[in-house]
């Protein structure tokens, strides 16, 4: 069902039906991995973030389903943003906690980058560093916090030294597998920001959930997510785009 | 339970609209968008003045809604940090020509929402600036990223801005001159008892008797330390000795005081604490050119109290003296 919101047969294809099944497939990998985040959170925060997680997912797929129901057949014109606007309103207005609408910040830079008929290299990279620079002023998390900055940051340097012609989707494949680098670098560091700065060394050892959430937006571009341990054990295995 | 509430739940939305209806010639309550702005908000504004933190330290910000002081106040649930929805959505309906400027106590809940409301309010082009209150010296920390806390002084920093911005300054003049006033003031507060909590019906701490919470903050955290009770002149003289040596004013400077019920003191109490406050400042040249005495920021009903001093030059006793319609400021 999901693929059909991302045509297989066109490899280049970034427009609107592309980020639509994207953050229909993030939504369906937040739903396969939520008890294993909620396990993660509860070792170093205060475990309510695959729920938080989960409920901006939800009201994103439900905003969608009535973007979809009003206008069955997509207009000429869609912007490719329109499905990732959609999400950013659901984590930033109907989210509680603060990684929720975090997660909406960075939705929402992709999603006004993304103004055109296709998300391409130059809105991607704009939009995911822009994100970021958002993220930061707001949380003040640098990377080396164990935060979903540790994540986020490296998924950006990877987008900048991506060659252009790579394309948004291939480039997307690269920005997940440094994601998952920054995430299992999370497990050895020390909170110093953040949900885990609260329980000290403690939290040695886990990754930050926040974190895991970013591999599951940027690994959610190419397909569903159904495992974490994988991920966790070899970014390699980053799935395929 | 301690409270008289319908339930902990209750306790919040209760008593706003209990505010609403009581002042509903000073307020309008925007109850789906979690947010009181003004009915008749000063005329001459190029800026719309907001704030808003936690429940459970009424009057604020709820009784500083109005002209000469706040045009909108989102109120959070107890003593937990309003939604960036509420923010975003009162910035939009107070902004004025010049954009909005946010009023923030430094905790971490605070910092973020109102963050996260600034950025979205940059994506519909409405300009946003933020003044940070941090007068706590008891969290005053060179090992803690997160500086020093908001509290007492926060209600001086809303009454001298908003008679600033009703003589029209613009948003970055308002900003800067909100970083100097912030940075001019300094409190401390004390406690003999927590608050309780309306959850669990405990007190949010234990003290024994005799003994005392030197340092705590307005969320039923522990101060660094607990002490034994001194008399009060010699406590008062402690904490003002806290105060000075934090903001180092000149000898002959003006200062304003505050002297605040943290919600479960006497007045008879805080008088007291005012007269060795003020015999103290007055023997170290220091001339409270304003003092109040009263509950302006609580923690439930905590019983305590704390003292904040402003260093304040002719303009900020000026602006502190302009009439304001609001609710619950006195004067």
């Amino acid at each position: 069902m999901l693929d059909h919101y991302a045509p297989e047969d066109d490899a280049t294809y970034t427009g609107a039906a592309f980020t639509e099944g994207w953050m229909r497939r993030f939504a369906a990998s937040a739903r396969a991995t939520e008890a294993q985040l909620t396990a993660l959170d509860q070792r170093v925060g205060d475990g309510d973030f695959g729920v938080n997680l989960m409920a901006g997912l939800d009201a994103t797929v439900t905003a969608l389903d009535a973007e979809a129901a009003a206008a069955p057949a997509m207009p000429a014109g869609d912007r490719a943003g329109r499905p990732l606007q959609a999400a950013a309103t659901a984590f930033l207005d109907g989210v509680g906690g603060t990684s929720g609408p975090l997660f909406g910040l960075l939705l929402e830079e992709l999603a006004v980058a993304a103004a055109g008929p296709a998300l391409d290299m130059t809105a991607l990279r704009a939009g995911l560093t822009g994100g970021l620079a958002a993220i930061q002023r707001v949380g003040e998390a640098r990377p080396g916090d164990k935060t979903l900055v540790d994540a986020l940051y490296p998924a950006c340097e990877a987008l900048r030294v991506c060659p252009a012609e790579a394309g948004p989707r291939a480039a997307l494949a690269h920005a997940s597998r440094a994601a998952w680098e920054g995430v299992r670098g999370t497990a050895r560091l020390r909170a110093r920001r953040g949900r885990a700065s609260y329980v000290g060394e403690r939290a040695t050892g886990v990754p930050d959930p926040g974190a895991v959430g970013i591999g599951l937006l940027l690994s959610s571009a190419g397909a569903t997510v159904t495992a974490l341990a994988p991920l966790l054990a070899d970014p390699g295995t980053a799935v395929p785009h | 339970m301690v409270y008289f509430a319908n339930s902990p739940d209750r306790m919040v939305p209760d008593a706003l609209a209990g505010f609403a209806r009581v002042h509903a010639d000073l307020v309008l309550h925007d109850e789906p968008g979690g947010f009181l702005c003004a009915r008749k908000p000063s005329p001459n504004r190029r800026v719309g003045l907001l704030s808003g933190g936690g429940s459970g330290h009424e009057p604020l910000h709820l009784g500083f809604i109005g002209a000469g002081m706040l045009d909108a106040v989102c109120p959070g649930r107890l003593m937990a940090s309003p939604h960036n929805r509420q923010v975003l959505g009162a910035s939009r309906a107070v902004a004025r020509a010049e954009g909005v400027l946010h009023l923030v106590k430094n905790y971490t809940g605070d910092r973020i929402n109102f963050g996260i409301a600034a950025e979205r309010l940059a994506h519909e082009g409405i300009d946003c600036a933020r003044v940070l209150i941090d007068d706590d010296v008891a969290s005053d920390s060179a090992e803690s990223a997160a500086g020093r806390r908001g509290t007492g002084a926060t209600v001086l920093v809303e009454k001298v801005l908003g008679a600033a911005a009703d003589t029209g300054l613009g948003l970055h003049e308002l900003a800067a001159l909100g970083a100097d006033l912030a940075a001019r003031c300094r409190s401390i507060a004390v406690a003999s008892a927590a608050h309780t909590a309306p959850t669990t019906g405990r007190p949010a701490f234990e003290l024994a008797d005799g003994e005392l919470e030197y340092g705590v903050g307005i969320h039923g955290e522990r101060a660094r330390r607990t002490v034994s009770r001194p008399p009060l002149g010699e406590l008062v003289g402690r904490m003002t000795e806290a105060l000075l040596a934090s903001l180092g004013p000149a000898p002959g400077e003006s200062v304003v005081a505050l002297v605040n019920g943290l919600g479960g003191v006497t007045r008879l109490e805080l008088y007291g604490a005012a007269h060795e406050f003020t015999l103290r400042l007055d023997r170290r040249g220091l001339t409270p050119e304003r003092i109040l005495v009263g509950d302006f920021v609580t923690a439930l009903d905590m019983r305590g109290f704390s003292l904040t001093l402003m260093r304040a030059d002719t303009e900020t006793v000026k602006w502190f003296d302009a009439p304001a319609y609001t609710p619950a400021w006195p004067r």
